[in-house]
């Protein structure tokens, strides 16, 4: 009897340890009931004063209550609006400053230092300043997003077009591919994995960007809702946008992971 | 010296140095005075200690490194950039990443502009003849370092150049690998009427192959001595056990040795 539940155990650590979809959703359910459980034994037993901590039933509560009331609509409409439309040209900016910056030595010789420079000022110190400029709300956020997202993308993508490996390069001038041939399949695939993952850092940040954004001067957002419920002492409500915002952190971080990998298989190995 | 008698050689090597300045720390003289020339359809090795620039003469012939002073002449026409009329296999693994086999084997094809269809027919020609039939979709990653450096050849030789330029291509592969590679780079000469210049380390390969031996001195390289290698062709591996090929490959180790001995002692000073 003994031999046989110990050989159904490892039958499920062998299936929980192998590649297939369904093993990695399992894993992440089975973590968080896992988090869920242990976080519900603290609120009940540890830190029973619910203005430090609430168990995750009432932040359920909280956030059905909000779903129901529109207002979580409302904010995450404003939020992923703000996100949605400043992340692509983030990219978009990131990606192309990036190549200009590989491809023209004057450039990156006038430019670099002074982007450089930049980029190690936090620059979410400057919101206010944004704020006074553009006013509270959609245009604020915008600015606020790019400028703080560009980096990451723009950094990776210097970096991923300069690492070429000379020798593929060399063997690509010995077919006598153009300037260009060796830019489109050379430079550009070897740089892809180096933007995809400057990308997913840029995802992370967008995310305090926003949420920087909304806390200094908005009417609608999870920064707004979640300074709102900070200052009403809802502690309950205020973790509900938390998690909200913790979802789409994990979504980006998954899919831009996967798109790695798709882009990227021999780096696997 | 550019008279009718040359007209027959597909390769002149005249007067090659090459210098490596380096800023800030004192230059290279890497190949001093070297003159050598390859009739059409030759086969020709070169053998010498480590450093004494076989790869870089083969670069300078390629056309992808600038020669200090002299000329190298194809077909009679002085080089200045690589051509269709050459291909070279690197000494270093210089696959695609990111492209399948017969998309590597494929691509000077498809750099040239010919089209898909009739490059991957061709590249499948040499992925079959270099024994790789079955891993054509396979990523470079998914191979052996033996198998890497077929794809590398198979890819050169998918062009049909004038003269094929090979730097150490069978260094990574088991004696069994290498000496069936021999066998077919011989038939695949044999049929082609192509020009083969070769780099090795193994005396026996470069005898096994050759018509003629070139033996470079240590740093800075030049031609210490050329060794026509009479045997009788078709050539097969029976031809390692003779007297003639052992007295061939003595003579040349002989040679190197010196030569070796003094690199190294160069490099301890
Ligand atoms: N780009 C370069 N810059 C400076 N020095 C170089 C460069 N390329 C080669 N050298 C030097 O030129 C010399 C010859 O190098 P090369 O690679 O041609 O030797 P090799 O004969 O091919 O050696 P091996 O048998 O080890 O492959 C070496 O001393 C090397 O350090
Ligand atoms: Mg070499």
């Amino acid at each position: 009897m003994s031999t046989a539940g110990s050989l159904t155990w490892r039958g499920v650590y062998d299936f929980l340890e192998g590649r297939s979809r369904a093993a990695a959703l399992l894993r992440m359910l089975i973590s968080v009931a896992f988090v869920l459980a242990v976080w519900q034994l603290i609120a009940t037993y540890l830190v029973t004063n619910k203005l430090l901590l609430v168990p995750p039933a009432d932040v359920f509560e909280a956030l059905g209550k909000e779903g129901a009331s529109g207002a979580l609509w409302t904010n995450a409409l404003a939020t992923v609006s703000a996100v949605g439309a400043a992340f692509p040209v983030a990219v978009l900016l990131g990606v192309g400053i990036g190549l200009a910056l590989a491809s023209s030595r004057l450039l990156a010789l006038t430019a670099g230092p002074m982007l450089t420079a930049l980029n190690s000022v936090p620059l979410v110190a400057l919101a206010p300043l944004f704020i006074a400029w553009l006013g509270l709300g959609f245009a604020s956020k915008f600015v606020l997003v790019t400028i703080f997202t560009i980096f990451p993308v723009l950094v990776t993508t210097e970096t991923g077009l300069k690492a070429t490996d000379k020798i593929l390069i060399e063997a690509a001038r010995s077919f006598n591919a153009s300037r260009w041939q060796i830019f489109t399949t050379v430079t550009l695939p070897f740089a892809v994995p180096f933007i995809v993952s400057g990308i997913r850092v840029a995802w992370a940040r967008a995310l305090v960007a926003i949420i920087i954004a909304e806390f200094f001067g908005s009417f609608a957002g999870f920064g707004y809702a979640i300074l709102a419920a900070g200052q009403s002492f809802d502690t309950a409500t205020l973790l509900a946008y938390v998690i909200m915002l913790g979802m789409l952190g994990l979504m980006g971080s998954v899919f831009f992971e996967w798109l790695e990998r798709r882009l990227a298989p021999w780096r696997q190995e | 010296m550019a008279g009718d008698a040359k007209m027959a050689d597909a390769l002149t090597i005249e007067g090659i140095n090459k210098v490596f300045e380096r800023t800030g720390k004192p230059s290279v003289e890497a190949l001093r005075d070297i003159n050598l020339s390859i009739r059409e359809g030759e086969f020709v090795s070169i053998v010498g200690a480590s450093g004494s620039g076989k790869s870089t003469l083969l670069r300078i012939i390629d056309g992808l490194l600038p020669a200090s002073s002299g000329v190298v002449r194809v077909s009679g026409h002085a080089v200045t950039q690589p051509g269709a009329d050459r291909a070279m296999v690197f000494q270093q693994d210089a696959l695609l990443p990111w492209k399948t086999v017969i998309d590597n084997v494929a691509y000077g094809l498809l750099i040239a502009g010919t089209p898909r269809r009739d490059a991957h027919a061709t590249a499948q020609r040499f992925i079959d003849m270099a024994g790789l039939k079955g891993f054509e979709q396979h990523y470079p990653h998914q191979l052996s370092g033996g198998m890497r450096q077929r794809v590398n050849v198979a890819r050169a030789l998918a062009v049909n150049p004038k003269i094929l330029l090979l730097d150490e291509p069978f260094a990574a592969l088991d004696a069994q690998t290498r000496e069936i590679m021999q066998t077919e780079l011989l038939n695949i000469w044999q049929k082609s009427g192509t020009t083969v210049l070769l780099i090795t380390h193994q005396i026996d390969e470069a005898v096994f192959l050759s018509d003629r031996v070139i033996v470079f001195s240590a740093r800075p390289g030049s031609v210490r001595e050329e060794i026509p290698i009479p045997l009788p062709r078709p050539r097969d591996l029976e031809l390692k056990r003779h007297e003639a090929f052992g007295a061939l490959v003595d003579r040349i180790w002989h040679l190197i040795e010196h030569e070796v001995r003094s690199a190294v002692a160069n490099n301890r000073a």
